[in-house]
């Protein structure tokens, strides 16, 4: 029993690490309805830039919040650079793009710090505290906190503000928001430029678990797809939700069934994704998409 | 007299499709002005060239300036509030949120904004009961109300108007066609109103432009219009 909880408390802090990135992919898939694939790649190269400040002695507390601006800022610059030319291409186009941006980021990321891993720094300690008798670490804790106040602060920037209303008002309508003197082309930009920002809080948090080089994400970024794709890949809250679901289910899987170990984590999340596309297209949270013909 | 907003042999279209072929035409401050026309002949384009919605050739004026090369939102900004075909009621978000989304550039300060809010809502009072509702819920008749209310929070000095009848039981036309007037009245807001039910916006406007293929066929005062038999039978089709 105690093990099982303690699966579960660590399942949770790496589906929070999940939840970012799939919340990330969220925010990009409403606003052009695109899976941008560069999405672990920015993340990984943000969290390399919190790195090399952490490298040159800036406290890990000043670090974290200083690379999310430049993430934050680095995603904009991203859109309007690379992604406003092709706004208006073919769905696939634009696919064709994100996929080059990812392996571009990879590329510069590797000639820039190399593909030896680093080991990545992490605030918490790796010593254990008896909660409710199961011994968690205070790595996972600090994890749950860290990714539970980043989402709190998007729910409530999406919700709460006018900024966020116009942000979800261009990514769902367009047309009608221009009408409305929304500038519907700078809330993509900020679009961009949040997901960018909420991904590298998930490259900043697994790094210290999974050694930093140019390859890190791209598991992660598996994890993320099974989580937005189940929780609806429209949804924000299905984001997190599916994120959490996939972080213990993958936990439990790999302690509990014998031949998934900790090889075949990565099958699980693929199954998640293959029966959620076979079983509920929409995911948990998301809406049946209606066409008209 | 110079016109708040005016159209001067303005054309346009749809990459090679051409659509208008020299509109002209004017709306006076606080005046209401009647677009009409069969279906095609160019009204839903004329409203969606002078919001920006697509480039053209001519001149269109709003308050003596030039709209030439300005941005949708950028027009919008400078008192133009376009109810479009089909109302553009984002239906993924609440009443309230498509009603502060029409509120959300005004610079005048909350207070301002509440009283407004108090005013449409004694407007449509079923907007106030179905406030934190998705929009989807919303029947046409309410979604139409809603479209309206979202403008009039816009605080705008010119209202475009495309359809606000279509699809709605003759009663709920005929309510939502006299707070329009009403709120035309109240604000001096002009109007411009493209209608299919030509006899219900002769009965609104001031004045009244007919379209055909693309160029103003008719002009002149509405309650001309409406009863010059000719003029009834050939373009207005009662």
């Amino acid at each position: 029993m105690q093990e099982f909880l303690q699966q579960i408390v660590s399942g949770i802090a790496s589906g929070g690490i999940f939840a970012s990135l799939a919340l990330a992919l969220v925010l990009i898939y409403n606003a052009m309805g695109l899976v941008n694939f560069a999405q672990g790649e920015m993340a990984m190269l943000a969290t390399f830039i919190a790195f090399t400040l952490v490298d040159h002695g800036v406290s890990y507390w000043i670090a974290f919040p200083v690379t999310l601006v430049v993430a934050f800022a680095g995603g904009i610059l991203v859109q309007r650079i690379v992604i406003r030319p092709v706004e208006r291409a073919p769905i696939l186009t634009l696919v064709i793009v994100t996929l080059g941006l990812a392996t571009l980021v990879n590329g510069v990321a590797g000639f820039i710090f190399g593909y030896v891993p680093r080991s990545f720094p992490s605030p918490f300690s790796a010593q254990t505290v008896n909660l409710l008798g199961a011994f968690v670490s205070y790595r996972d804790l600090g994890v749950i906190g860290v990714s539970t106040v980043v989402l709190l602060l998007i729910y409530l920037l999406l919700q709460r503000t006018t900024i966020g209303l116009t942000m979800r008002a261009a990514a769902h309508h367009p047309e009608a928001s221009r009408l409305l003197g929304v500038h519907v082309s700078w809330m993509l930009a900020l679009g961009w430029g949040l997901a960018s920002a909420v991904g590298a809080v998930s490259g900043i948090m697994v790094a210290p678990i999974l050694l930093l080089e140019p390859n890190m994400m791209q598991t992660i970024i598996i994890y993320a797809f099974a989580a937005a794709v189940l929780g609806g890949i429209e949804s924000p809250l299905g984001a997190v939700v599916g994120g959490l679901i996939v972080g213990v289910t993958v936990n439990l899987a790999g302690a509990y069934i014998p031949f998934v170990g900790g090889d075949l984590q990565l099958a699980v999340a693929l199954a998640i994704i293959i029966t959620v596309l076979v079983i509920k297209p929409n995911g948990l949270f998301g809406r049946p998409s209606v066409r008209r013909v | 007299m110079s016109a708040l907003l005016e159209l001067e042999d303005v054309r346009c279209g749809y990459g090679p499709t051409s659509v208008l072929h020299g509109v002209s035409l004017a709306v006076p401050e606080g005046g209401i002005v009647s677009l009409l026309g069969a279906n095609g002949a160019g009204k839903t384009t004329t409203l969606r060239a002078i919001t920006g919605g697509l480039r053209w050739l001519g001149e269109i004026r709003f308050a003596g300036r030039s709209l030439r090369r300005m941005h949708t939102e950028d027009i919008v900004g400078v008192g133009i509030a376009h109810v479009p075909e089909g109302r553009g009621i984002l239906t993924e978000l609440t009443v309230d949120e498509n009603l502060k989304l029409g509120a959300h550039r005004r610079k005048d300060g909350a207070t301002a904004v509440r009283k407004d809010y108090d005013r449409v809502f004694e407007y449509f009072p079923v907007l106030r009961e179905r406030r934190n509702l998705s929009a989807s819920t919303l029947s046409g008749g309410e979604q139409q109300m809603l479209a309206i209310a979202r403008a009039m929070l816009m605080q705008p000095r010119l209202m475009l108007l495309d359809e606000p009848s279509l699809g709605l039981a003759p009663l709920v036309v005929r309510s939502i066609f006299e707070i329009i007037r009403t709120f035309n009245q109240a604000d001096h807001v002009a109007v411009l109103l493209v209608e299919q039910n030509a006899r219900l916006a002769l009965e609104m406007s001031t004045d009244a432009y007919v379209l055909e293929v693309g160029r103003v066929a008719v002009k002149g005062a509405s309650a001309e219009l409406k009863g010059n038999e000719s003029v009834r039978r050939s373009y207005l089709g009662y």
